[in-house]
């Protein structure tokens, strides 16, 4: 029925389930960072904060129904793509031509990922690509 | 010191939890791969991996109190046991809407879990 929620069936499932996971990982990983050593690379340590956040909204938007989750879906991994292109390519640069070291395991971004098995830059590509495909006509 | 003897028992069962998650991983994407829908014998594997995840669990928890000191053990302790929630609530997730891709969601909940226990591995002889 058109009431479905497109986006949570059938293999959009797993990519949810993936979501859900990267959100419970970045969102804890930048829990830790920011509660026990904020102070030596806040920067970075935000970002994981921002990552984590990210993933949460886009599990919610692909989990839920209706428009509303879909814009939210789109808004989030969008952001997710922007994020992971923009931080990944800071990261590799020297430390010293962007003025923020960030370090490979520093953020879920950073060297696009390389920390997670690039995961991260192939998640919202992904993440685009079903929500296109699921998109009401 | 306890040291030399508590890491083995570690690596050992880190082994054992990451070689059945690692499998329970492979069933569920030949599963997907054959278009079936989880049955009894994948509740099965998920209840075995999850039962060793309660074990490692408790025994690292324990090891941790008492030994030698880990590294934040609050978080430590905290990752312990969001090792043992992952795959239920995939379990639950996988079946609320029984297909083909249920194999697949319960292999990404395997392969999450053994990438964390192995992370918390790192946590642990980092601090020893």
């Amino acid at each position: 029925m058109s009431d479905r929620p497109a986006t949570a069936t059938g293999p959009g499932r797993v990519l949810i389930a993936v979501y859900a996971i990267f959100a419970l990982s970045a969102t804890a990983r930048a829990g830790v960072q920011i509660a026990t050593r904020f102070d030596e690379a806040p920067v970075p340590y935000l970002l994981s904060a921002v990552a984590g956040v990210v993933y949460i909204l886009a599990t919610i938007g692909l989990a839920g129904r209706g428009p509303g989750a879909r814009r939210l879906a789109w808004g989030a991994v969008g952001f997710e793509l922007f994020g992971v292109l923009v931080v990944g390519t800071l990261s590799v640069f020297d430390a010293a031509a962007t003025g923020i070291d960030m370090g490979p395991e520093d953020t879920v971004w950073s060297a696009f990922g390389r920390g997670y098995g690039f995961i991260p830059l192939v998640l919202p590509l992904v993440g685009l690509w079903w929500l296109r495909r699921t998109r009401p006509r | 010191m306890a040291v030399g003897r508590v890491v083995p028992v570690i690596a050992a069962l880190v082994w054992v939890v990451v070689v059945a998650a690692g499998a329970l991983a492979v069933f569920g994407l030949v599963t997907t791969a054959l278009n079936r829908v989880p049955g009894r014998a994948m509740r099965l594997a998920v209840g075995g991996v999850v039962a060793l995840l309660a074990v490692q669990a408790a025994v690292a928890a324990v090891l941790a109190l008492t030994g030698p000191g880990v590294p934040e053990l609050s978080t430590f302790l905290i990752y312990l046991v969001v090792s043992v929630c992952v795959l239920p609530i995939g379990w639950q997730f996988a079946t609320a809407e029984p297909s083909r891709w249920s194999g697949a969601v319960i292999a990404a909940a395997a392969i999450g879990t053994a990438v964390a226990v192995v992370r918390l591995q790192g946590l642990w002889t980092a601090g020893v």
